[in-house]
């Protein structure tokens, strides 16, 4: 056989690329060997940092913002604040992780490493590697119920980093905000640190699940950061969770309307909630997900 | 925690497989269905393999003193050791047999033991070089006892075999002369196969030609189902050998019996990929053998045989018991088992074997088309208890290149073998009854034998012989891969890919047959049920 006939009997036959699988009969005697921790350790390094801020200042971050009209406010709300905080966002797209990476100031951005589902970050080697290195990545293991599933995150915290959590544990279908997940204020309160609320309006619209390259057209994404919440005095991690969600509703709604419109709602307790037309059949409810975010600014003279 | 060896269903998960082909391997993709049979995984060593063989030789198993009771001053004492037939490949330094060397020779010493000697107990296989002898016993050993007390046995140095009459069934039991006039021998083993040690290692491992025809030869042969079975009644080899071994103690032959078992860890680290199951290779593991692959391809002939021969097993001993020969065997028997056994259900039509490259007669040496025959047919296709993996009447597919290439220090006697005795007749029992004594009496393959480093002339028949109940078993062998003119010299047949040869296979076994390949090495031993 040729060298080109061969190597492409391997690719085929070992999968290269993709996720390996193990043939039915050899499932039993398979060895839980991969429970060893992913080693992503090397990428918060400082060469790996500093590798990091270039790809993210000189790649990700032009190649995004020529992609999607971007738009971020309330960075000022990070301004004041000390030591690690802990971002969590509503989640329905892939670019949320690229997206908050790249608007971060350079203090918190060499300083921050995003929490990435284990069984979809960390399955191929090559996977496992861009995510440690382009997003400072650590695995969750998803399956793991309750604590077990963030052990790295404490441990990374408790080095001054901060965290980036999508607290709805996996991306919207539909575009509506899933219940929150208490991985995340479980974490603030056990640790003490402070919870960042981000807004990121449009990137469903953008680039929905199943999708892996944004709409043409430079649809417009819009990134709101909230005032960072701490922990207060006995509160439960449900009650966190839930002020976790009402500022990402609140951002929200500031985005739509006007942020004294937001507010005044928000005293009022009338923030409109990001849930979704309740028992209503899925179609409406994408319908209703998808409906075009508003471009803002003046239109573009240049084509 | 060791898997055990289990029989993989090939399905569409399943990537190529690694099969050995002589100096090199090729990833097979096999059809759907193919059943995969794989060894267990290697056992972890004993961890203090100095405290093993004390406990061995202090503790004997069977009626059996221990040792240094056994040893005074003024006695005769002669130490046998297992020869370069053993272990496959052989073993990284040091060798098991000169750490067990160390430890007996050390007691005979205390003893005041003088009266010492060493015989490598190498039957009619050829002598060992001095440099492969002191691979084997150390430096230490070899200086001390090299080369007045240390040396090859000599089967047909007919005033050095003593013989001990016959045994019931009018087998003729001899061996060697000095052994036999020792006050005690001490035999050092190493138990590759189930086939060896027990008995076999004095009855035969010192015996000559007279002795060894009354079971090698094809009656025995085709009556061993299999050899690697030495249970009672499966093996005719093994009870014969027993009937001898039994006729030397009840003669008054003392014999302090040391055996060892290994683990499976036969390929070195940088080479890792061979030791594991292919869906389990990491990215490296797939480079290595890539690139393994590829140079091994492009390499010079030459270059190709060094880098094989230069390999070494990192093997640990996972056992060594010493004491009398029944006992201790048994004990050996479990440990290899533990070891080598897969559970198999049922046989097959196809039975395929990758024929690696390397046998217990080409150490150091070429394994030439009449070896691979033996390497095939007779060790991979005997590495079963019960029935063998193939149905009767079913086909052998082995994969080798079969080159018409041998070594002319080593093998004389193979090349007049493969360009006389084969051209005119393959049949294992005309072979035997027309040629062998010839062979077995001729002086000049005698004289290369006693002074070169030749395997004695009659040594070929019985690598012919070793494959009778293989080639008695299948209707059909097809070599994936092999040279035309060799294999057809062989008797078998011959194609260019797996797909032709079970293309070729439809003749007897239709189109649909069921498939087992035997994904050894390393060694196993299928317990078919």
């Amino acid at each position: 056989m040729s060298l080109r006939d061969e190597l492409k009997v391997m690719k085929d036959g070992f999968r290269w690329g993709r996720r390996p699988i193990v043939p039915r009969s050899a499932e039993p005697f398979v060895e839980e060997a991969y429970d060893e921790g992913f080693p992503t350790d090397w990428a918060r390094t400082r060469p790996g940092t500093a590798l990091r801020h270039v790809i993210l200042n000189a790649g990700m971050g032009p190649l995004a913002r020529s992609q999607i009209a971007l738009r971020t406010y309330g960075l000022e709300h990070l301004g004041d604040v000390e030591g690690p905080v802990i971002f969590f966002s509503n989640h329905a797209s892939h670019l949320d992780a690229t997206l908050i990476m790249i608007s971060l100031p350079e203090r918190w951005q060499k300083k921050t490493a995003v929490g990435a589902a284990r069984d979809y970050f960390f399955d191929v080697w090559w996977r496992q590697a861009f995510t440690a290195l382009v997003y400072g990545g650590f695995a969750i293991d998803r399956a793991k119920g309750g604590q077990g599933a963030i052990d790295k995150a404490r441990e990374l915290v408790r080095d001054g980093w901060s965290l980036v959590l999508f607290p709805e544990g996996t991306r919207s279908l539909d575009g509506h905000l899933q219940r929150f997940r208490h991985g995340a204020s479980r974490l603030a309160l056990e640790l003490g640190v402070g919870v960042a609320p981000i807004a990121i309006v449009g990137a469903y619209q953008a680039m929905p699940k199943g999708k892996l390259w944004p709409r043409p057209g430079r649809p417009p994404v819009t990134m709101r950061f909230g005032e960072v919440l701490f922990p207060e005095e006995g509160e439960t991690h449900q009650s966190l969770s839930l002020r976790m969600q009402k500022a990402v509703m609140e951002l929200f709604d500031e985005d739509r309307t006007t942020w004294f419109e937001a507010v005044s709602r928000s005293a009022r307790d009338e923030t409109p909630s990001l849930a979704g037309p309740q028992g209503a059949p899925s179609w409406r409810r994408t319908w209703e997900g998808t409906r075009p975010v508003p471009r803002r600014g003046r239109p573009s003279i240049w084509k | 925690m060791p898997r055990p060896g289990f029989v993989l269903d090939v399905d569409e998960r399943t990537p190529p497989l690694l099969v050995n082909q002589g100096e090199g391997f090729r990833m097979q993709k096999f059809p759907l269905g193919t059943r995969v049979i794989y060894p267990p995984d290697a056992l972890p060593g004993v961890a203090d393999v100095n405290a093993e063989i004390r406990s061995a030789l202090l503790h004997p198993l069977g009626d059996s003193k221990p040792l240094p009771e056994l040893l005074f001053a003024g006695m005769k004492l002669t130490i046998a050791i297992d020869d370069i037939s053993i272990p496959l490949p052989p073993m990284k330094t040091p060798d098991i047999r000169q750490r067990i060397l160390e430890h007996v020779i050390e007691m005979a010493a205390r003893k005041g033991v003088d009266d010492v000697e060493l015989i490598v107990a190498t039957a009619l296989h050829r002598r060992m070089t001095a440099r492969e002898i002191r691979r084997m016993v150390g430096e230490r050993v070899f200086r001390s006892f090299w080369p007045s007390r240390l040396s090859n046995f000599d089967a047909e140095d007919k005033e050095a075999l003593t013989s001990f009459g016959t045994t019931d069934e009018g087998e003729e039991v001899e061996i060697s002369r000095r052994a036999a006039e020792s006050d005690l021998i001490v035999y050092v083993n190493i138990n590759l196969v189930a086939m060896d040690g027990g008995h076999k290692s004095v009855a035969v491992g010192l015996a000559g030609y007279r002795s060894l025809r009354h079971h090698h030869n094809v009656h025995t042969m085709l009556h061993s189902r299999s050899y690697m079975d030495p249970r009672e009644g499966h093996s005719a080899i093994n009870d014969s050998v027993n009937r001898m071994g039994r006729k030397l103690a009840a003669d008054g032959v003392k014999i302090f019996q040391i055996e060892t078992t290994l683990n499976s860890e036969t390929f070195p680290s940088n080479m890792g990929f061979l030791n594991k199951r292919e869906w389990e290779w990491s990215v490296g593991d797939q480079a290595l053998m890539m690139a393994a692959k590829q140079g091994n391809d492009m390499a010079p002939p030459r270059v190709r045989r060094e880098f094989f021969r230069g390999i070494e097993a990192p093997y640990k001993v996972t056992g060594v018991n010493g004491g009398e020969v029944e006992a201790v065997h048994a004990r050996t028997l479990e440990n290899l088992h533990r070891q080598q056994l897969v559970e198999v259900q049922g046989q097959s039509d196809i039975g395929i074997f990758g024929i690696p490259y390397l046998g217990p007669y080409n150490v150091n040496s070429i394994l030439n088309p009449i070896l691979v025959h033996c390497l095939g047919l007779g060790y991979l296709f005997n590495m079963y208890r019960n029935k063998p993996i193939v149905k009767q009447g079913g086909v052998a597919i082995l994969f080798h290149p079969v080159p018409w290439e041998f070594h002319q220090i080593h093998h004389p006697s193979y090349i007049d073998f493969f360009e006389e005795v084969l051209a005119e007749t393959t049949d294992p029992a005309t072979i035997e009854t027309k040629f062998e004594e010839r062979y077995a009496t001729d002086p000049w393959y005698i004289h290369l034998y006693r002074t070169s480093h030749a395997y004695h002339g009659v040594h070929p028949f019985y690598m012919w012989y070793w494959g009778a109940h293989g080639r008695d078993h299948v209707n059909d062998v097809i070599f994936v891969g092999g040279e035309p003119k060799s294999v057809a010299r062989l008797g078998y047949r011959r194609a260019d890919s797996l797909r032709d040869a079970l293309e070729m296979a439809k003749d007897t076994v239709g189109s649909s047959p069921s498939i087992t390949y035997f994904h050894a090495p390393p060694i196993m031993i299928a317990d078919v049920v």
